[in-house]
């Protein structure tokens, strides 16, 4: 049947079977049952089907009182014998059958090695598994949900991306490593850091800042911004990471240091903020791990062109699509009834442009370090 | 149209040719001819190659039907110079007594269909000697006729110019009166020697075959001023089209270029010979009521006039007439008033006279017709529908059409040196003009599509695209999907005989264009011919034909013809819609089946390798659950009784369907499934249609290309 490389003799080659931890037994024990199913199905003639939460907007809601997106309980069902959902029902299986295989060899693998290892050609066909990774993503985030299993369980992690410097000594994995004498480049956020990897030893940090890119991050690294100013210095790299957002929860939770994210003034800084503030439609099932809702926003203003006296050749002309973005955001019920939000939002339409969190360089090199941040941290001017 | 009529009664005819003749003496018969080129067909170079071929050709086809000859026709065309071409037209028709051929090659407006009212060819046409008048006016060269009316008697040769001045043949070759040329291999050596250019045996099935001597026929060489193009208007497409209408001819094309193309019959039994018939009161005009009166002795009696030259007047009916008019039926026509004619005329109007009968009308009939489109026109799904005769004003006609659908599009059929070719000879100014102006049914939008996927601009002249530009134009014309903005092509006749210009004038296509094709599922912009890769034929039969103008080139509007047309076409379109809904259906089918057996292999793999059940049952498990799911769907059509009516209307004779590689379940061409059992079984449906694609024609050059092919 499928050309598929068996687990291969010679890494198989152990002489002790892999030791399976309780979190692996139950992940794979949910694998199972969904396979059964199948079975099950197949033998009462039934066409086989598999319930999947719905991961769009329709089905998270805002839960005011702990101000985080959640997933509703809406569910799609995926069919085999259903046209347009025959091949994401095999994916589906295939990504579950390489989660179960990784765990039974006792490795993790990025998403990208995932969909290499899954990706081959259909026998008899020319069509492939998977056509590219972005047709693999959403369905291992599809069995995420469907198993109830989080993506570290599966054996799986998304590439690193993602940077942090400061005053704070961690383990990673049993290696000690003070994130102070990191040099240039600071220490990797790895995608999982959850307390069985990550252990926080000590720190003297006062809060957490979070800026947007790595080239900001290198600014203030440059300018031991942190040193100065007692905080730990993170980027995630635009949209940050999963391993990032958990790491910035955790944090805020167990070592109770407020989060301030420097964004663009522009509808991705503005989604950025709200991703990490109460979490993404996308992984709302997350939400509860990940969401920051006391982070606060210091990125730039819509009136910041005039209140710091900027040229006019750092504007950069607001197209269609940062308009549409613009107003969807606007309309976000976490975002609906904060006036200052709505403020900010229209004022940016108005202003048709937008700004970068570099055009203060545009000023001196050093005034987002010196200048911008401090003065904002100290009047705390910040958006909530 | 008055001066149409006023040429139609039998007897009158001849009359009105020799009055105009004597209008005429003071002016040379080449003035003539120069004054009224636009109304012979000779407006332009282009036409003048066109209507030569088509006069010469009609000739052909009404001599063999009249002998009762299974007509084939060789068309030769070849450059003479770079504006100059020599068109020979020969057939195996009776061939012409030789006292007869200077008159009919030399003499303007003498011809013998002209003052019948009878369905024929030659309604259209002004005569075969205009053409040679052409020729002699632009190139100085005579007509020359080879022409033989037995297998053992000698064939005559004439030479021949027409003198302008007097309208009479002067004959150039043996010495006045033309040569002999012997029968069988004596002749062939004369021909050769004296240069005269004859083909002596039919071509040969098999080479081993013994060769087979044409017993007679008639060749008519012309060498004239003009220009080959193909495409709209172009000789190929009217012996295309001919070929379409007249199932039993074949015809053996050179063109120019030197490539030549055989269009072969579809079947050996001649069309019955049209009966002649006389007016009906009803389609005769007052001024032609009046000519008609005056050329009857006036001694003539208004029951006898009535009776003896109108049909379905009994002695009863001229007797209301008369009633109604308040005439004596035994009135004298002397005694005929002009006012007595109004009344008359009147009278006709009012009295309820039986239709003509309509026996005089020829139709090609369906099965003819069917075959005759699947021979010439490529595709899938072939249907045909024929009205009853009707009468507008008292002319019978009646209405056939035909209709193809599928098959590939004109720009999929040229090669690359035809390109090329084509590329130097147009001269359209942009590749969009010229993609649209060449290839039949293309449309704008089609062209777009191409020039967009070539790359090339839209603004190029395409005289001047470089190798690499018409190499990538050649490319896209082949890969681009252009079925759905291609337009469909309609072909129109009269009397069998195309009509290949002033399309937007015509009848036919006004009706085709105001029937709502989107509801037989095609596409259609308003008032639009609607799109998709299809050919609609609709033949115009009648003993009278209403042309919009003298050139005769777009049929005239009446309500009687229009609402044949539109029953007749509405017939096919319904036809078409059932096929489409069916084909779709089917190919539903084929792709649900295909997409749940595609993944079948991979769903078993990967559950086999979760819990370990075995891979195999479960692939068997799945593929029964597969099969149990299309056979509901299957059946849920059933219910809803679409498809059983569909096949109903498809299942008839008049509809011919190919087999198809899609409706031969060839869905599966992306492998199948790996172990082979999941093959897909054939559905009633794909049976019914694999039988009805039997009935095809064999013999066609065609369908031996498209069976290597596959
Ligand atoms: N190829 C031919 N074979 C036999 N007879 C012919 C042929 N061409 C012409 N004729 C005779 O010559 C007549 C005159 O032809 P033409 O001038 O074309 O006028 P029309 O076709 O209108 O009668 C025809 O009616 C026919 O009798
Ligand atoms: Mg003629």
């Amino acid at each position: 049947m499928a050309k598929r490389k068996q687990a291969p003799a010679e890494t198989a080659k152990r002489t002790e079977p892999v030791k399976l931890s309780s979190k692996d037994k139950k992940t794979l024990s949910s694998l199972v049952v969904m396979a059964d199913r199948v079975v099950e199905a197949a033998h009462k003639a039934k066409p086989p089907a598999i319930d999947i939460p719905s991961r769009s907007l329709s089905n998270v809601r805002f839960n005011k009182a702990q101000k985080i997106i959640e997933m509703g309980g809406g569910k799609n069902k995926r069919e085999l014998f259903n046209l347009s959902q025959a091949k994401s029902y095999m994916q589906t299986m295939l990504v579950g059958s390489g989660c179960k295989r990784l765990i039974d060899e006792g490795k993790t693998t990025s998403i990208r090695g995932l969909y290499y290892l899954l990706k081959h050609t259909i026998e008899g066909t020319k069509e492939e598994t998977f056509n590219d990774q972005a047709e693999c993503d959403p369905v291992i985030e599809d069995v995420e949900v469907a198993l109830d299993a989080l993506r570290e369980e599966l054996h799986l992690y998304a590439q690193t991306k993602g940077a942090m410097v400061g005053p704070i000594e961690i383990t990673d994995s049993g290696d000690e490593i003070d994130c102070s004498r990191m040099g240039s480049g600071g220490y990797a956020i790895p995608s999982i850091v959850e307390p069985e990897r990550i252990q926080f030893r000590k720190h003297a940090a006062k809060f957490v800042l979070h800026v947007e890119k790595d080239t900001v991050w290198q600014r203030f690294n440059e300018d031991k911004f942190w040193k100065k100013h007692h905080c730990i210095l993170t980027h995630g790299g635009g949209q940050p990471p999963r391993g990032v957002r958990r790491l910035l929860n955790r944090l805020h939770y167990e070592l109770k240091l407020p989060v301030y994210c420097l964004l663009d003034n522009d509808p991705w800084g503005y989604y950025i903020y709200s991703v990490i503030k109460q979490g993404s439609i996308n992984l709302a099932f997350e939400s509860r791990r990940m969401a920051i809702p006391e982070a606060k926003y210091v990125g730039l203003r819509s009136k910041d062109y005039e209140r710091c006296g900027l040229s006019s050749s750092v504007k950069i002309r607001l197209n269609d699509t940062d308009k549409k973005r613009a107003k969807q955001i606007a309309s976000y019920p976490w975002f609906e009834h904060k006036k200052e939000w709505q403020k900010e939002i229209q004022q940016m339409i108005s202003n048709d442009f937008k700004l970068e969190v570099e055009s203060l360089i545009s000023k001196d090199i050093s005034y987002v370090t010196e200048v911008y941040v401090p003065q904002r941290l100290q009047d705390r001017d910040f958006l909530d | 149209m008055s001066g149409e009529r006023e040429e139609a009664p039998a007897s009158g005819r001849r009359a009105t040719a020799e009055s105009m003749a004597a209008q005429q003496r003071s002016i040379s018969v080449s003035e003539f001819f120069t004054k009224n080129r636009h109304l012979l067909g000779f407006d332009n170079p282009r036409k003048a190659l066109l209507t030569t071929v088509k006069e010469a050709v009609d000739n052909s086809l009404d001599a063999c039907e009249e002998a009762g000859i299974v007509p084939e026709i060789w068309v030769q065309i070849t450059p003479t110079n770079n504006s100059r071409f020599k068109v020979a037209i020969q057939d195996n028709g009776p061939g012409i007594v030789k006292k007869q051929v200077p008159l009919i090659f030399g003499k303007l407006l003498y011809g013998s269909k002209f003052h019948r009212l009878r369905m024929s060819r030659g309604q259209q046409g002004i005569g075969i000697s205009a053409a040679g008048m052409y020729g002699q006016l632009t190139t100085g060269k005579p007509i020359k006729i080879v022409s033989k009316t037995h297998k053992t008697k000698p064939a005559h040769y004439f030479e021949i110019h027409i003198n302008t001045k007097t309208n009479s043949p002067d004959i150039l070759n043996g010495k006045g009166e033309g040569e002999d040329i012997p029968p069988g291999d004596k002749g062939q050596a004369y021909c050769q020697k004296n240069e005269i250019e004859w083909i002596n045996d039919y071509p040969l099935e098999n080479p081993e075959d013994k060769p087979q001597p044409i017993a007679s026929g008639t060749r008519v060489t012309i060498e004239l001023e003009g220009q080959h193009k193909r495409g709209k208007g172009s000789v190929d497409e009217f012996l295309e089209q001919t070929a379409i209408a007249n199932p039993h001819v074949t015809i053996h094309y050179w063109d120019p270029e030197g490539q030549s193309r055989t269009w072969r019959r579809a079947t050996r039994t001649l069309p019955p010979e049209p009966k002649e018939i006389k007016p009906h009161p009803y389609g005769v005009e007052l001024g032609r009521l009046m000519t008609m009166i005056k050329e009857q002795p006036t001694s003539t009696t208004l029951s006898a006039f009535l009776t003896e030259n109108f049909s379905r007047v009994s002695a009863g009916v001229a007797r209301k007439i008369c009633e109604t008019a308040k005439l004596s039926t035994r009135s004298t026509l002397k005694k005929i008033a002009q006012s007595d004619v109004d009344k008359l005329f009147q009278a006709i109007q009012e009295t309820k006279i039986a239709a003509p009968a309509t026996d005089c009308l020829v139709p090609i009939g369906e099965p003819l017709l069917l075959q005759g489109l699947y021979q010439v026109v490529p595709g899938e799904f072939f249907t045909v529908a024929s009205r009853p005769p009707a009468v507008y004003r008292g002319n019978p006609f009646l209405i056939e059409v035909g209709l193809a659908y599928g098959g590939t599009v004109s720009t999929k059929k040229v090669n690359k040196e035809e390109l090329v070719a084509l590329l130097n000879e147009t001269d359209a100014r942009t590749v969009k003009q010229f993609l649209v102006s060449t290839f039949d049914g293309l449309g704008p939008d089609g062209a777009d599509k191409i020039i967009s996927a070539s790359g090339i601009g839209t603004r190029q002249n395409p005289s001047k695209l470089k190798r690499t530009e018409v190499e990538e134009l050649f490319t896209a014309m082949q890969d681009v999907s252009v079925s759905e903005t291609q337009q469909m092509q309609l072909y129109r006749y009269a009397n069998r005989v195309p009509l290949q210009f002033k399309m937007g004038d015509c009848l036919v296509t006004k009706t085709a264009s105001s029937l709502n094709w989107r509801s037989y599922g095609l596409s259609q912009s308003r008032g639009a011919l609607p799109n998709g890769p299809l050919t609609l034929m609709v033949h115009v039969a009648s003993v009278w034909v209403p042309f919009t103008s003298e050139s005769k080139e777009a049929i005239a509007s009446y309500d009687e013809i229009e609402k044949e047309i539109r029953l007749a076409v509405q017939t096919v379109g319904r036809r078409l819609s059932a096929f489409l809904r069916l084909r779709s259906n089917i190919r539903q089918e084929g792709e649900r089946r295909n997409i749940f057996l595609r993944y079948l292999g991979e769903v078993a793999a990967a559950v086999s390798d979760i819990n370990g059940f075995n891979r195999g049952q479960l692939y068997e498990e799945l593929l029964a659950v597969a099969q149990k799911k299309t056979r509901e769907a299957d059946t849920k059509l059933d219910k809803h009784g679409k498809r059983v009516t569909d096949e109903a209307e498809l299942n008839s004779d008049n509809v011919l369907i190919v087999e198809t590689p899609l409706l031969a379940g060839e869905g599966l061409s992306t492998g199948g499934v790996a172990t082979g059992k999941g093959q897909v079984h054939d559905t009633e449906a794909v049976r019914s249609l694999k039988k009805k694609g039997a009935p095809r024609a064999p013999r066609t050059k065609r369908e031996k290309t498209k069976r290597t092919k596959r």
